[in-house]
């Protein structure tokens, strides 16, 4: 028997994390927040993995927390030249995440009235609206990516991206182990490469031979 | 198991070729033998299809394999000379640009002769690992930048399409691609839906609008074989995954009205181009986007004759391109003239700019005569218009800027000197494309 509330209770933290990061100008609490974030989700895969008498669904919380929580964390730590002090060089947080708030209500109404309420999308708990959740942490990614700079900042946005496709996978129906796995060596294998980047470049910027 | 055997070797054989990783001349070498037995083992396959098991290899598929062997072929000879070490100061060495590349090709090969949707997906993610430092291969500011673009773009699309891939499994249980094309089509709105997600998300790396920014990006700033390996073969690979997925569920009507909002956005930007590669790439954005409404009308045969005379005109004219750009240090469409003193560089950049814009009797003005006739039969008058408009405007562009840069007078009194293996692959490719239209004109299939 699974717990809805409880499954709502956590799904609703890993938004919150989200937003935390949102908010965030300095690196090192960002960085942190992702490996909650991905910790809060593989506490999901062990609760339902209990819950449904399900082995593959605990293997791939093991799975999130020590490749998303920690190597990728480790990652970002790299990237940073040790210096995780660090902020970075944008204005406007505090007004980014007001803008940030008004999107995610309109966001969370058009999905939940014109795009779950009509296809008929069950989960494992067997209600359609948690699906919701994983739509709301991909959109988030996607807004942290457009409204920050830095190498960072979009990188955590990029995994917040990848760890809504987690939700929404472990909510739903999860996909063939195999493939699962595949999937997080490949976006391992993506951060490792953003951080060999990240070390040269940390800020990006408008370059007029890009332009058009 | 004969079958197996050699679907094995297409795989493996371009990390095996990574063993010489320790040596340059050794590891140039066995790229060079992995290339081209890729493009014997991939002709070997057109015997033995339809292939049907742990892969997928079919009429369409052999098609898209031998467009990623012969331009791999054609790219790691033209390396040979192009990429030299003493030029290379960043992330990337001589030695990791050869074993990139060859992860580039397998991983390509991976994805498009599985026969599971999971993997195939996992595939196109694999080549966005293998190939985002090879383009930083010219290390600068901006080309850390086009890398940056790239792997945040794309990686953003593929997710959208990761969605798509969980739907079909919920919908089917089951992600091999034999079992669902072959099962009874369910029409649901959740199958709609993962369709069109798909063509959001793998459209990325096809170059569909409108998340085919970091296309141009990508192909001005890479090395111009591996602008080559994008144009030509990324993405008709990641276009025969969409196709794949498509084949569930046709959304035709999505699938016809997307690619030609691509067409017009794309020809409206390459109008004002200033950048030799970066008109290619536009170009590219145009021809993909008229092959994959060739895949989505049913005119499967003209969508792969446009890709296979695309792959290789559009090759040659980043080969080319490069050619111009080694020589005059110059990438800047207004600075550079008097091309004609180069004879085999300036006749390959123009063949192969007639090639990609359509120019009778090239593969592609076949291509796109099959396809444009068949969106007519279809219906879809209003498409067939606007893409006749900025079909024409593209051609216009782009052969008007390829005209004054060879036949202006040229600014400087030295004779440039042409690297004669570069300028001899980049005019092989423009003929290959040339050959191909004139064999399907003479076979009759535009009669």
């Amino acid at each position: 028997m699974v717990n809805t509330q409880l499954l709502e209770l956590i799904s609703a933290s890993i938004i919150v994390s989200a937003l935390y990061i949102q908010g965030q100008a300095y690196f090192k609490p960002a960085i942190y927040a992702q490996a909650i974030q991905s910790a809060l989700i593989s506490v999901l895969a062990f609760y339902l993995g209990f819950a449904l008498s399900l082995i593959d669904y605990v293997i791939l919380g093991i799975i999130i927390v020590v490749l998303r929580s920690f190597i990728i964390t480790y990652f970002l730590f790299r990237g940073l030249k040790a210096k995780p002090g660090i902020r970075e060089s944008t204005r406007g947080v505090a007004s980014e995440l007001v803008v940030n708030l008004a999107f995610f209500f309109l966001a969370v109404f058009i999905l939940y009235y014109f795009v779950l309420g009509r296809i008929g999308l069950t989960t494992e708990a067997g209600t359609a609206t948690l699906t919701i959740f994983s739509f709301i942490l991909f959109f988030q990614g996607l807004f942290l990516i457009v409204t920050r700079r830095s190498t960072v900042a979009q990188i955590i946005g990029f995994i917040e991206e990848e760890n809504s496709i987690v939700l929404f996978g472990v909510l739903t129906v999860p996909i063939p182990f195999l493939i699962e796995v595949s999937i997080f060596l490949d976006v391992l294998g993506l951060v490792v490469i953003t951080s060999l980047l990240t070390l040269q470049k940390l800020e990006h910027t408008r370059l007029e031979e890009l332009m058009g | 198991m004969r079958h197996t055997l050699l679907e094995i070797l297409l795989l493996t054989i371009p990390i095996i070729a990574n063993i010489g990783f320790f040596n340059t001349k050794l590891l140039k070498a066995l790229s060079l033998a992995s290339s081209s037995l890729e493009l014997i083992i991939s002709l070997l396959l057109y015997f033995e299809i339809p292939v049907k098991g742990i892969f997928l290899i079919d009429n369409v598929t052999i098609s898209f394999l031998l467009i990623v062997s012969s331009i791999y072929l054609l790219s790691v000879v033209y390396s040979l000379k192009y990429i030299e070490a003493e030029e290379i100061k960043g992330i990337v060495s001589e030695k990791l640009y050869y074993v990139l590349l060859n992860f580039f090709v397998a991983s390509m090969i991976f994805s498009m002769i599985i026969n599971d949707y999971g993997l195939m997906w996992v595939g196109v993610e694999l080549t966005t690992v293998a190939s985002a430092l090879l383009i930083t291969t010219e290390y600068s500011e901006i080309s850390l930048e086009a890398a940056w673009r790239y792997i945040i773009i794309v990686s953003a699309g593929v997710t959208v399409a990761l969605f798509s891939i969980i739907l079909i499994y919920y919908e089917y249980h089951t992600l091999t691609v034999t079992s669902i094309l072959s099962s009874q089509p369910k029409d649901s709105l959740i199958i709609k839906l993962a369709v069109a997600l798909a063509l959001i998300g793998f459209g990325t790396k096809v170059g569909v609008f409108p998340m085919y920014t970091w296309l141009p990006d990508a192909h001005s700033e890479s090395p111009s074989p591996i602008s080559a390996l994008f144009s030509a073969s990324l993405l008709p690979v990641a276009m025969y995954v969409l196709y794949r997925v498509y084949e569930i569920y046709p959304l035709t009507d999505l699938f016809v009205a997307l690619p030609t909002l691509s067409i017009i956005t794309a020809s409206i930007i390459l109008f004002k181009q200033w950048h030799i590669k970066r008109m290619f790439a536009y170009s590219t954005i145009e021809n993909m986007n008229l092959a994959l409404i060739g895949l989505a009308t049913g005119q499967v045969f003209g969508a792969v004759i446009l890709l296979l005379a695309h792959a290789f005109g559009k090759a040659a004219a980043f080969y080319s391109s490069g050619v111009i750009i080694k020589t005059f240090n110059e990438k800047k469409i207004d600075e550079i003239n008097g091309l004609y003193r180069m004879r085999i560089t300036s006749s390959s950049l123009l063949l192969s700019s007639m090639a990609v814009t359509g120019t009778p009797p090239f593969g592609t003005f076949v291509g796109e005569f099959l396809i444009l006739k068949t969106l007519v039969q279809s219906g879809f008058i209003i498409e067939f218009i606007l893409l006749v408009i900025f079909l024409a405007l593209i051609f216009i562009s782009i052969n008007y800027n390829v005209s004054r840069m060879i036949f202006s007078r040229p600014k400087y009194d030295r004779l440039p000197k042409e690297p004669r293996l570069m300028s001899l692959v980049s005019l092989i490719s423009s003929i290959v494309s040339l050959g191909i239209g004139i064999i399907s004109i003479i076979w009759g299939v535009i009669g």
